[in-house]
């Protein structure tokens, strides 16, 4: 395998995947200054430790990574060695332009990727709420990086459909690991917690059960059984609870419309609110506010 | 059918049962809300979570379990955990989330009462130990560091009172709750003016006091409607989840006392005298007029075992934590009896009953080369329930105990319930099973008697069934009580020292 291994966007070799901006398997040998500068970007970096130390400095966080390891760079987060260049080692990376999304923690691949959007969604939120931009350990990952490579050098047939299948790999791999270290066995209160914490976050946001499993890291059908054997309540119906005791706050509160009101805690329309407020609580949200403000 | 449904507002969670009329149960069912710890000391819960909570599995326990069966429901008899307090504004607003019965902000209010002689005059009229935990030194704490909140408040009420309000109107207390608040005179039955006046509030301030059996007025016509109850449904007050657990463990009368064994853990007896303990270990609340709860509660119980299988349980073979301590108790039984001279000291989160000393800490003594992990598990369990002992030692001074019986979630663990025989020399007995929650059917006695099916408690309590025993085997006996000396010996020895880590520990 060659050594030095870089293709950037514009060489032949990526015409058929606007989406690479840049993929490399880099061995250094000697310090050059600046080739590894502290910057932001636009484009979704993913970088594997082949050999070597590295001081890097993530969304302003220092980090050592050593080999095995993975860094996972958002975009718009600053990146870059602490020194400003690449220590003496051996690294893969690739740079990946992602689709321009309606909100800052969306995320599209785009055409190319098999990820349903449900599923692009799902990631953006686990990279939203990451604070561990890297992945020790993380082996498999730096076979999916070899593959690549081979890939666009030998250029058999079918190795554009296979690079594009690698990438959706290499990020699937990425996602479980990420979700799995949220989780641990060991104190799952501790971990429904952070789910709770999360929920309230964000409750106007349309929470799917596979959005909640993949923040704690347990497969969907897992996490429902876990919820409800923990809470008496399925997830969804949990987060209903949330949603309509957060309701009854600012119900009590004189000057937040009922609209407003049903929209901040996530429910899809004023009448979706009211109904299933009325079904639990007998009262439709006005009356239940009427009920407890006297005119002032 | 009759029914009867049990409402229970516990620490985490709400716990809805269903007896029929003879104390059968008919079904159960949770539902959990979280604790927020905005600030270490700190324990706060939603208040409008939890009454959704409750409004959210009652309904659906009716419409799954009892109204497809035709069962008529005769009453609903409520009881919550103790010391919480949820100060509202003019319009019965909350202001802010309820304070928890484990908060511990009014550390500083607790320490400052318990040195002067009003501390002294207000644990003998209240009969609660001066505690952060008292409503009396939460609301202390209000006054003297959030006097917004403070001034805001129209009334300071329980976490029951709250949620009986939002389904009935009326802002209530029973006695028993109020019992707990360090501000009620458990002898004369009225609010104790002198803690009234240290904590800075006159009577108004707090909801009307009622005896446990009392009913409200009627369920609101809205939640009438959604929980598909009829107009003439009764509501009954009830009482605290500590009272009921050891009104449904039939422990009533000379000789009997019961453990709860869950987070945390406490023993209990109920008699017709106060027990006045010169150094105010032991705590009275009134169960009904002139008959009294009294007892010790510990802060390492099932925390503490939790705690061990967290940080050296083997997860490479548990699937989960109950998994774990399951496999950890299957350990420490193939180590003899004594823990090969291992001693633990359980103190990790300090102690209530009866050092009640905050600083206290977590010890393991004796440790020499021989010892494995398996002898550290059993050393841990002997070590909880050694401290259980000693709160049964400090009732003893005052009342005669023949047998036990426990409950709480390790109660489950028989290994626990025969160590427990063991240590105290005493028949352990324990119900198993559906209809064991000795909360939820000590309050189907409650709802029983009032409406007329038993004379009165202690006839109630007699009717509760324990057919599990574990017989003490003397040996063991004298084995621990070794050991048990050499524990106590350390707790005092060692008092200076908790003291000077936990100054430590504080700076770290």
């Amino acid at each position: 395998m060659q050594n030095q291994f870089l293709l950037q966007r514009g060489c032949r070799e990526l015409e058929l995947f606007p989406h690479i901006i840049e993929f490399a398997f880099k061995k250094i040998n000697t310090i050059q200054f600046d080739s590894l500068k502290k910057e932001s970007s636009e484009f979704l970096r993913i970088y594997y430790i082949v050999d070597g130390r590295f001081d890097w400095v993530i969304n302003e966080e220092q980090y050592i990574l050593y080999p095995g390891d993975l860094a996972i760079i958002f975009p718009g987060q600053r990146f870059g060695a602490e020194k400003n260049f690449l220590d003496i080692g051996t690294v893969s990376w690739i740079h990946l332009e992602l689709q321009k999304k309606e909100y800052p923690d969306q995320l599209f691949m785009g055409t190319w990727s098999r990820l349903t959007d449900s599923e692009c969604r799902t990631i953006g939120r686990i990279l939203s709420v990451n604070n561990s931009p890297v992945l020790s350990r993380i082996k498999e990952a730096g076979i999916i990086f070899q593959t690549m490579q081979s890939e666009f050098i030998n250029q058999e047939i079918g190795f554009s459909a296979r690079i594009n299948q690698l990438i959706d790999e290499l990020i699937i791999l990425i996602m479980r690991q990420l979700s799995k270290q949220n989780t641990s066995r060991r104190d799952f209160p501790q971990t429904f917690m952070k789910l709770e914490q999360a929920l309230r976050e964000n409750l106007s946001h349309q929470w799917t059960v596979e959005e909640m499993a993949v923040l704690v890291g347990l497969g969907t059908t897992a996490f429902s059984e876990k919820v409800k054997s923990f809470t008496g309540f399925s997830p969804l119906n949990y987060l209903i609870n949330i949603r309509i005791s957060e309701a009854i706050k600012m119900l009590k509160r004189p000057n937040i419309n009922v609209t407003d009101i049903a929209l901040d805690t996530g429910f899809y329309s004023s009448q979706h609110f009211a109904t299933t407020f009325k079904k639990l609580t007998g009262y439709t949200p006005s009356e239940f506010r009427k009920k407890n403000i006297p005119d002032n | 059918m009759d029914c009867i449904i049990t409402i229970e507002i516990g620490t985490g969670a709400i716990r809805v049962a269903a007896f029929d009329l003879t104390g059968t149960m008919l079904g159960s069912a949770k539902g959990a809300y979280p604790t927020f710890h905005a600030k270490p000391d700190f324990s706060e819960q939603d208040p409008e979570q939890i009454f959704i909570t409750m409004l959210y599995i009652l309904k659906n326990f009716l419409n799954e379990k009892i109204h497809p069966k035709k069962y008529s429901v005769v009453c609903l008899c409520f009881s919550s955990a103790m010391h919480s307090v949820l100060p509202i504004d003019k319009n019965g607003v909350p202001l802010g989330n309820a304070i928890a019965w484990s908060d511990n902000r009014a550390k500083k209010e607790a320490d400052d009462l318990k040195n002067m002689d009003l501390g002294k005059i207000l644990y003998k009229a209240t009969g609660t130990p001066i505690h952060p935990m008292s409503p009396l030194n939460k609301i202390t704490w209000l006054k003297n560091n959030d006097q917004a909140r403070f001034a805001a408040t129209r009334k300071f009420l329980s976490i029951k009172t709250y949620i009986l309000q939002q389904l009935t109107g009326e802002y209530l207390i029973d006695y028993s709750v109020a019992s707990a608040t360090g501000l009620l005179n458990i002898h004369t039955l009225k609010w104790e003016p002198d803690a009234l006046k240290h904590a800075g509030i006159t009577e108004d301030k707090l909801p009307e006091l009622v005896p446990v059996f009392y009913s409200p007025s009627k369920l609101k016509k809205e939640y009438q409607h959604s929980l598909g109850l009829p107009d003439k449904t009764k509501i009954i007050i009830g009482s605290s989840d500590g009272c009921m657990a050891t009104l449904g463990a039939g422990v009533y009368g000379e000789g009997k006392a019961t453990v709860t064994l869950e987070e945390s853990g406490a023993v209990r007896v109920i008699g017709k005298e106060v027990l006045q303990d010169e150094k105010q270990r032991l705590f009275n609340y009134l169960l009904t007029e002139g008959n009294y709860v009294s007892g010790g509660p510990t802060n390492n119980a099932g925390s503490v075992f939790e705690w061990y299988a967290m940080q050296f349980g083997d997860f490479k073979k548990a699937f989960d934590l109950e998994n774990c301590m399951e496999l950890l108790i299957d350990e420490a039984g193939k180590v003899p009896v004594g823990s090969g001279g291992l001693i633990f000291l359980p103190y990790l989160q300090g102690e209530r009953a009866p050092i009640w000393n905050a600083n206290a800490k977590g010890v393991y003594f004796g440790l020499n080369i021989k010892h494995e992990q398996r002898h550290m598990i059993r050393a841990t369990i002997e070590g909880i329930l050694y401290a259980i002992y000693s709160i049964g030692k400090t009732l003893e001074e005052h009342r005669q105990i023949k047998s036990l019986s426990v409950n709480g979630t390790y109660a489950s663990f028989p290994f626990w319930t025969q160590m427990m025989a063991d240590i105290f020399d005493k028949p352990v007995h324990i119900k198993q099973g559906p209809g064991s929650d000795s909360v939820a059917f000590g309050s189907f006695l409650l709802s029983a008697t009032e409406i007329g099916l038993y004379k009165n408690l202690e006839e109630a309590a007699e009717t509760v069934e324990l057919p599990d025993s574990f017989i003490p085997k003397q040996q063991h006996h004298t084995i621990y009580m070794k050991h048990f000396a050499i524990f106590e010996r350390l707790i005092t020895k060692l008092s200076g020292e908790f003291e000077s880590i936990a100054e430590l520990q504080q700076d770290s």
